[in-house]
């Protein structure tokens, strides 16, 4: 799966050049090796000594080399390379400047400065140094007036195993956590580093490992959306997570029959159990067809309203009232966020069965190689990235500003479409394709159901990839384009047509004329697909969106 | 044991206690300005310590309490006044006391007697006896019980 999933990444990527470069725990050990092996070259030190400089030096050669070219001995000096000892004798016997017992000089260790200490004093004092943290790697000394290095040699010498494992990942870490361009990647059991092309200001990355992240604020990857919105989102969320308990609920009251139904599919599409069958949305509890095109009403559940305020309010009454609003207006949003991040929780899982189980079998009855079946895992990768985009325009939505009117409009028309799409996609992929995945071989009707599958599952994954690339478009450019953006590209005339569509919950009429303002295009030049919907120009004669023949 | 301090120490390792008893040798004949208050606790050690003269603090004492840790000498001990503490602008009014080889500094080649020698240094070339300026806001968030090692400290200039 995490192949898989990263590939459909690489899909969207692909308009950029790729602008960074994932690290495997053994490149950033052979970069070290390399640095190391060239400092120590170039400076005609040894590779310990060079080691302790690189880590002073945060790896940065080039200062490196400046700085000591500039004056060796002030850089030995701070680094504490000393050239020759400070404290030397002849005796036989030494006192070990910690436990001060005398040792004969061979248990007797010191680093260049030639403070003795006994075996197991340099054993604790390193010891202890390891389990403080990363400032092992710039050991001294333990007499208070000396600043001598205690090289790598030495310690991998007198530690325990367990300590040198320790100190070679603080080794490693250095060399990624020092560096302004080179980030771990978040993930919990991942070890590889992501280095960054600085300049470049898409942050979107994927690891090795499949996951996306954002390479500027290291949250998931949330392209379009700017990180500062996502931030605040997440504080926002961390701030509410009491109140917002029950949305992460897997179960709601069917809005006909009250009996709780349990959401076990990725679409929002929900149908009660029998005998009601009531066909609903998840969240806005409104009925199914007033959904999409079928009723030729909006798709508007992605829409807030605050509750109509009516009368007069004393002022008490009308601070409550507010507050009241701002968490339900909150609880709009962040439950359509959540609700698409499960989505996609079970999209990846879903998409893992049919690699893993469903495809095989599907190619043996329908006899066919399962590289024809590509466009099934297509679509399932089409559906995890729209609900990855999806998901953060929830965030967008509660931040954009609600004077900017023609913006949100814009941006809620966009997103509506984009999400219309995507419940029809996600709901062909998970409820259509179950018929062909059943035990009911030599059925005859099979292969000719299957030829007509194929191109609408195609079709309703191109289509949908082409709505959420106008969405992630509109929102990177700020939504600036309003007026000509809404004149021409995604005007869907059926749906506006008299702009008598409702939405799930009760719309105030105003702001729907004010939407179908925004998408105006004039009704007798073009012919609506009957597979997309899309209005395309009378010129055409197959769809822009979906390439169907009219 | 005197129990002022609310955590439980761990006792003293074999090569802290071999230590210990080294330096304890050693204050028989203590450096200028301090004396050991003899008990048999080896854990813990009580000094008093002498305004030198000439200095802001001649003609008073001071006890220092020294609490040592299990892996004495590799961490470093506990040092407090025991109040009323020396007016002092690194030393708090609960007898913390702000000084880097306490904390992040310490080095297991130091002894007591190094930390008496450097304590009375920042006392003689105090100019002003008065508290940190964050003194009430940081005792009062001692106030349950913590040690000072677990403050992660700001060190003031060494000047004073
Ligand atoms: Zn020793
Ligand atoms: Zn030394
Ligand atoms: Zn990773
Ligand atoms: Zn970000
Ligand atoms: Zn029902
Ligand atoms: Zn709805
Ligand atoms: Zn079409």
């Amino acid at each position: 799966m995490g192949l898989i999933v990263q590939l459909s990444y690489v899909i969207i990527l692909s308009y950029f050049q790729k602008n960074y470069t994932v690290l495997k725990e053994g490149d950033i050990r052979q970069r070290q090796e390399e640095s190391i092996s060239h400092v120590s070259a170039v400076l005609s030190i040894s590779r310990v000594a060079a080691s302790t400089l690189l880590c002073h030096y945060k790896w940065n050669v080039s200062q490196l080399h400046d700085e000591w070219f500039a004056d060796e001995e002030r850089v030995r000096r701070t680094v504490g390379l000393l050239s020759r000892p400070v404290f030397f004798s002849s005796a036989k016997e030494l006192t070990c400047g910690i436990c001060f017992d005398s040792y004969p000089r061979h248990q007797i260790h010191s680093a260049v400065c030639g403070h003795p200490y006994c075996t197991t004093c340099w054993k604790g004092y390193i010891t202890t140094s390891i389990n403080d943290g990363p400032g092992c790697l710039s050991l001294r000394c333990p007499d208070p007036a000396c600043c001598a290095v205690v090289d790598q040699d030495m310690i991998l010498r007198l530690a325990s195993d367990e300590d040198k494992e320790k100190y070679s990942r603080y080794l490693v870490r250095s060399y990624i956590e020092d560096k302004k361009k080179t980030k771990w990647c978040p993930a919990p059991d991942c070890s590889n580093a992501v280095e960054f092309e600085v300049g470049s200001n898409v942050y979107d990355v994927t690891c090795l490992c499949s996951h996306a992240f954002c390479w500027n604020c290291t949250e998931e990857a949330h392209r379009p959306v700017d990180c500062s919105t996502v931030n605040m989102w997440i504080m926002k969320n961390s701030a509410e997570s009491e109140n917002m308990n029950w949305i992460l609920a897997n179960s709601k009251p069917c809005p006909k029959c009250k009996r709780p139904i349990e959401k076990n599919q990725g679409c929002m599409h929900m149908i009660c159990t029998p005998p009601c069958k009531f066909e609903f949305c998840w969240l806005c509890l409104g009925a199914w067809s007033d959904h999409g095109e079928r009723t030729g009403g909006f798709y508007a559940c992605n829409r807030y309203e605050a509750a109509k305020q009516e009368g007069l309010y004393d002022e008490a009454e009308r601070r409550r009232e507010m507050a009241k609003n701002s968490l339900e207006r909150y609880t709009h949003y962040y439950e359509r966020w959540a609700s698409n991040q499960t989505s996609r929780q079970k999209a990846i899982a879903d998409l893992h069965q049919m690699q893993t189980v469903h495809l095989e079998k599907l190619s043996d009855k329908l006899k066919e190689p399962e590289s024809q079946l590509k466009f099934i895992i297509e679509a399932w990768q089409q559906i995890i990235e729209c609900r990855r985009v999806l998901k953060w325009t929830y965030a967008y939505g509660y931040y954009l500003p609600d004077h900017e009117s023609a913006k949100r409009q814009l941006f809620e028309y966009l997103q509506g479409d984009a999400e219309a799409n995507l419940e029809r996609l996600h709901q062909c992929a998970e409820k259509e394709l179950l018929v062909f995945l059943g035990n009911d071989d030599g059925d005859t009707d099979f292969i000719s159901d299957f030829k007509i599958f194929r191109p609408k599952l195609a079709g309703l994954t191109r289509v949908t990839r082409s709505y959420f690339e106008n969405l992630v478009r509109a929102l990177e450019n700020g939504l600036s384009d309003v007026d000509s953006q809404a004149a021409s590209s995604v005007s869907v005339s059926s749906k506006n047509a008299g702009a008598k569509g409702k939405g799930g919950k009760a719309k105030s009429s105003t702001s729907r004329s004010a939407r179908s303002g925004a998408r105006n295009i004039d009704d007798l030049t073009h012919w609506n697909c009957d597979r997309c919907t899309y209005a395309n120009p009378d010129s055409l004669t197959s769809c822009q969106m979906c390439h169907n023949r009219r | 044991m005197t129990t002022s301090s609310t955590q439980t120490r761990k006792a003293l390792s074999k090569i802290a206690q071999l230590r210990l008893q080294k330096e304890l040798e050693e204050w028989h004949d203590p450096p200028v300005g301090f004396k050991h208050k003899v008990s048999d606790n080896l854990q813990r050690w009580t000094i008093e310590v002498s305004g030198a003269p000439g200095t802001l603090y001649a003609n008073e004492t001071y006890q220092l309490q020294v609490d040592f840790p299990e892996h004495y000498p590799m961490e470093a001990p506990q040092v407090i006044f025991v109040p009323p503490a020396p007016a002092h602008p690194h030393i708090y009014s609960n007898g913390h006391i702000c000084l880097d080889i306490l904390y992040d500094s310490w080095s297991p080649a130091m002894t007591v007697s190094s930390i008496c020698i450097s304590i009375l240094s920042m006392l003689s070339s105090s100019t002003s006896k008065q508290r940190p300026p964050d003194n009430d806001l940081y005792v009062n968030k001692c106030r349950n019980g913590r040690s000072p090692k677990e403050t992660r400290w700001w060190f003031h200039d060494d000047k004073v």
